[in-house]
């Protein structure tokens, strides 16, 4: 309990101290809101020289994937590890695989009732339209492949919510299934990163060289797949139902 | 001025959400309650971050070029595009982690049937403190 003030106290300080900094010093220079150099670097460079053209009259998506496309690439192994390191906590042998699924089959199938899986069903068809436009459309307005993959994300997990996650398993969306589409896009990110050097000769990650708006589309409709896909994977390993899980888990402890 | 204010205000709040966040991630033993405090924590820093790159001018613009605007106009009245840039993988790598850490506290949970970090310490052979 003491440690509990103490943390607390010292906490209180250091934003207490914080807060003279922002407020009275102004070191985010936030008092203004000039823009800063690097700022105005990106906006009059993305699109304004035609030679070196990122393609993109979206600057942010021109950031993201072109001036600082490593970054990103980066990001996405990150989310791979994220994946991966969830699915090896998750993992089963194949023989507790093939316990958990006949346990599974036993399991009587419930979901909501008739006015929810309506809503969830429109509203489902709305979030997957409105997700595919930010996804092809990330380097013309607002949005990209990162953004569209989470509310895709979200949308899966309303049909887990209203239907059950075995609806979804008998109508063919298996571990399997997304595991393969996760690595589909991430195909399409490494085939757009090396195209450039088989096709033009050129460096790793120079989209520029691609036809027009070609690497961009690309990227962002990998990275569109793969985290809809990766996010979905987790979740599906997640839906086994907890005392399945327990019951195979437990045995394996002792 | 009172829009600046108005920043200093916001600015102020987002800060103590943060500490906020590290208090509960510090003190509080459930996992549960650990993670909802680092996605606190989480969120308060990358919504300063948006914050940053904000621009006190009257129509603020996008980062997005548009054919009716000219490049100068475009130039006084567009926020910063690199914060924005920066949140934009931040916020699915932290959705990512997120993941990683609930999945490890529900796996916890089914072998030990606890969320308990002390319980945890002496599930795992150390000394509950």
């Amino acid at each position: 309990m003491k440690k509990d003030v103490f943390v607390a106290l010292s906490l209180l300080t250091a934003f207490l101290f914080i807060s003279y900094a922002v407020t009275v010093r102004d070191v985010l220079g936030i008092a203004e809101n000039p823009l800063r150099p690097l700022g105005e670097f990106y906006l009059s460079h993305a699109f304004a020289h035609e030679g070196l053209t990122s393609h993109s009259p979206e600057v942010v998506t021109a950031i993201v994937w072109n001036y600082r496309g490593f970054d990103t690439l980066f990001e996405t192994f990150v989310f791979f590890l994220a994946i991966m390191g969830a699915l090896s906590v998750l993992r089963l042998t194949r023989e507790q695989g093939m316990e958990v699924r006949a346990l599974e089959a036993r399991e009587p199938h419930r979901h909501m009732d008739t006015i929810t899986r309506t809503t969830t069903k429109l509203v489902v068809v709305m979030i997957v339209s409105i997700s595919a436009s930010i996804a092809l459309h990330g380097h013309l307005t607002p949005g990209g492949g990162f953004q569209a993959g989470s509310a895709m994300a979200v949308a899966t997990l309303l049909l887990f919510a209203a239907f059950s996650k075995f609806t979804l398993e008998r109508q063919g969306l298996t571990l399997r299934h997304t595991i393969s589409a996760y690595a589909l896009g991430l195909a399409i990110i490494l085939a757009t990163v090396i195209a450039p050097v088989l096709l033009y000769g050129g460096k790793v990650l120079e989209i520029d060289l691609l036809p027009g708006e070609t690497g961009l589309f690309n990227l962002d409709v990998g990275e569109y797949t793969a985290v809809t896909f990766g996010f979905l994977t987790v979740f599906l390993a997640l839906g086994v139902p907890e005392w399945i899980f327990k019951l195979v888990l437990r045995r394996e402890v002792k | 001025m009172i829009a600046a204010f108005l920043i200093f205000y916001i600015t102020i709040t987002l800060f103590a959400m943060v500490f906020l966040g590290i208090y509960g991630v510090a003190t509080r033993s459930n996992l549960i309650k650990k993670i909802i405090m680092l996605n606190v924590m989480g969120d308060a820093i990358n919504m300063l971050f948006i914050l940053i790159g904000y621009r006190l001018v009257y129509p603020v613009f996008p980062p997005i070029y548009e054919r009716h605007i000219t490049f100068g106009e475009f130039l006084r009245r567009a926020v910063d595009p690199v914060p924005q840039a920066l949140v934009l993988t931040a916020v699915v790598i932290g959705m990512a982690m997120n993941i990683l850490l609930t999945t490890y506290a529900i796996q916890f949970y089914r072998l030990h049937g606890t969320v308990d970090a002390r319980d945890m310490a002496e599930i795992m052979g150390g000394e509950r403190e």
